[in-house]
């Protein structure tokens, strides 16, 4: 990251990233850091020794309302308000709804959309009065267009985009703004897990990056450029909007072999 | 500095958004050409480089790239911005109508592409201006909402066969203050009460400024946006993220 990128914009700004350790949301917390935030990483598995001190961290279940009042309580002590939520927890299920039991479904929806809406319902009282309050939610390419065996989690994303629409339209009379990233095929442990038991998974991956119009996966850093974007001011007549950064793979037809 | 060294040309740029789009990439560093239909505007800066050109005309459009190889080398950045709105629909519209706008609005963005490509350098990024006219229906705006449906179509089509050496996304804007937006409320029954009405649709609480947009057009033409191509991303207040049928306003 060149340091022309880097210019201070949220100095001053509070961010909060559920999912703050994982694959995207640390490259978003460390985004947030050069640019002037006080970041809290709010995430169940404990902070990577590779991140930054200066990152605050504070385990966070998103699917525990207690614990959503207790991360309030925890920001609220520690700085009075919070201008920018990042719900950027996750979790993807590889499955059918034949192969998906009850308790699979409740789950990753109990993680991707009750954890938006519980983390986003008791995070809202800080962000009110701030006038430049940002929520930026994690959809999916997938919540438009669905891949095969990915049932739950395409429904779980779908969820989250008419949520981000609704947050939206609710809270943009207080200058809350909501918009959800989209992002395609992002070089990350869960796509990994997604090319798992795929056999030649080189060649299937190049496979796969050929059919983007841009040739890549695409990074966590990113996808942190645009949360970055979404969490400023330069984005503040931005809201309700569904922002897809996947490469151009979703701008295509399926690729016939011809 | 997020556009240091690089070249960008803004047409349409007398103006309102494309005005704004220039002002903010001169700012960022980049040498902005700005090309439009008159003569050089009176108050463009001195650094902005002016050429007149009528992007309908293929002729012209070819000419104006001549002069950017020629002046700049390889050219960073296109804006295509360029557009005009008739406020008619179907029935009323004449084809001196749709000679004027598909000319400007359809085929200007095809004559400014195709002369562009072998013009861009290798990571470039062409930014269309589209609307959320393009993908749900204003009314009274036929030719002017296909047009904008073309435009966002073209732009998925130049970001699929054109990449990953070229980037192409499209801006949606809302109701952005210009001229264009003045236009459109003159012809309601009552501009002032159509005013109101429609700000009161807009959850972020007002109509959007061209400075909104270019802050959208910068982050697409910076190396921030580079896994970004293909899509339309909408800066609209919040318009089109509720249903038209807002029963707050009954």
């Amino acid at each position: 990251m060149s340091n022309s990128r880097i210019t201070g914009h949220l100095e001053g700004r509070v961010a909060i990233i559920t999912g703050g350790c994982g694959g995207i949301g640390q490259a978003i917390c460390e985004r947030f850091l050069a640019e002037g935030a006080q970041v809290v990483a709010a995430d169940l598995a404990p902070k990577p020794e590779t991140m930054a001190a200066d990152i605050a961290y504070f385990q966070h279940d998103v699917t525990s309302e207690g614990s959503a009042i207790a991360l309030a309580e925890f920001a609220q002590q520690q700085f009075g308000k919070v201008h920018v939520l990042v719900n950027a927890a996750g979790i993807e299920i590889e499955k059918t709804i034949e192969e998906t039991s009850l308790d699979e479904w409740n789950k990753i929806f109990a993680i991707n959309v009750t954890g938006t809406f519980l983390t986003s319902k008791h995070l809202l009282p800080l962000m009110r009065d701030t006038q430049v309050a940002s929520i930026i939610n994690f959809g999916s390419y997938d919540g438009f267009i669905a891949d095969p065996g990915l049932a739950a989690y395409c429904a779980t994303k779908g969820a989250v985009h008419a949520l981000t629409k609704a947050m939206a339209c609710d809270y943009g009379p207080e200058g809350i703004r909501v918009n959800a990233i989209c992002p395609g095929y992002v070089d990350t442990p869960m796509l990994q897990s997604f090319f798992g038991d795929s056999g030649d998974i080189e060649s299937l991956k190049q496979e796969v990056r050929n059919v983007h119009p841009m040739r890549r996966y695409g990074t966590p850093s990113d996808m942190a450029n645009l949360v970055n974007w979404l969490a400023g001011d330069e984005a503040r007549y931005a809201t309700g909007q569904l922002w897809v950064l996947d490469g151009g793979l979703s701008a295509q037809v399926q690729q016939m072999r011809l | 500095m997020r556009l240091a060294y690089k070249v960008a040309l803004v047409t349409g740029g007398r103006q309102g958004i494309g005005r704004a789009i220039a002002e903010r990439f001169m700012a960022e560093g980049a040498q902005v050409i700005v090309c439009g239909r008159g003569v050089r505007p009176s108050d463009l800066p001195t650094q902005m480089i002016w050429q007149q050109v009528d992007v309908a005309d293929a002729k012209q459009v070819a000419g104006l790239f001549a002069f950017i190889q020629a002046e700049c080398g390889k050219l960073h950045v296109l804006v295509n911005n360029a557009g005009v709105q008739i406020e008619k629909t179907i029935a009323e519209t004449n084809d001196d109508d749709w000679q004027l706008l598909m000319g400007v609005n359809a085929r200007g963005v095809f004559n400014c592409i195709r002369a562009a490509l072998p013009v861009m350098a290798t990571g470039a990024s062409i930014v269309n201006i589209g609307s959320i006219s393009g993908t749900t229906a204003d009314p009274g705006l036929a030719l002017y909402n296909a047009s904008k449906a073309f435009v966002h179509g073209l732009t998925r089509s130049v970001a699929v066969d054109h990449g990953p050496h070229i980037r192409c996304n499209a801006i949606c804007p809302g109701w952005i203050m210009t001229g264009m937006a003045d236009s459109a409320f003159a012809v309601a029954k009552h501009p002032d009460a159509a005013k109101a009405d429609a700000l009161a649709r807009h959850v972020a609480g007002r109509f959007g400024e061209p400075e909104d947009i270019a802050n959208m057009a910068l982050w697409l033409a910076s190396d921030e946006s580079s896994f970004a191509t293909g899509q339309l991303f909408t800066v609209d207040g919040g318009l089109t993220a509720a249903s038209p049928l807002n029963p707050n306003l009954f």
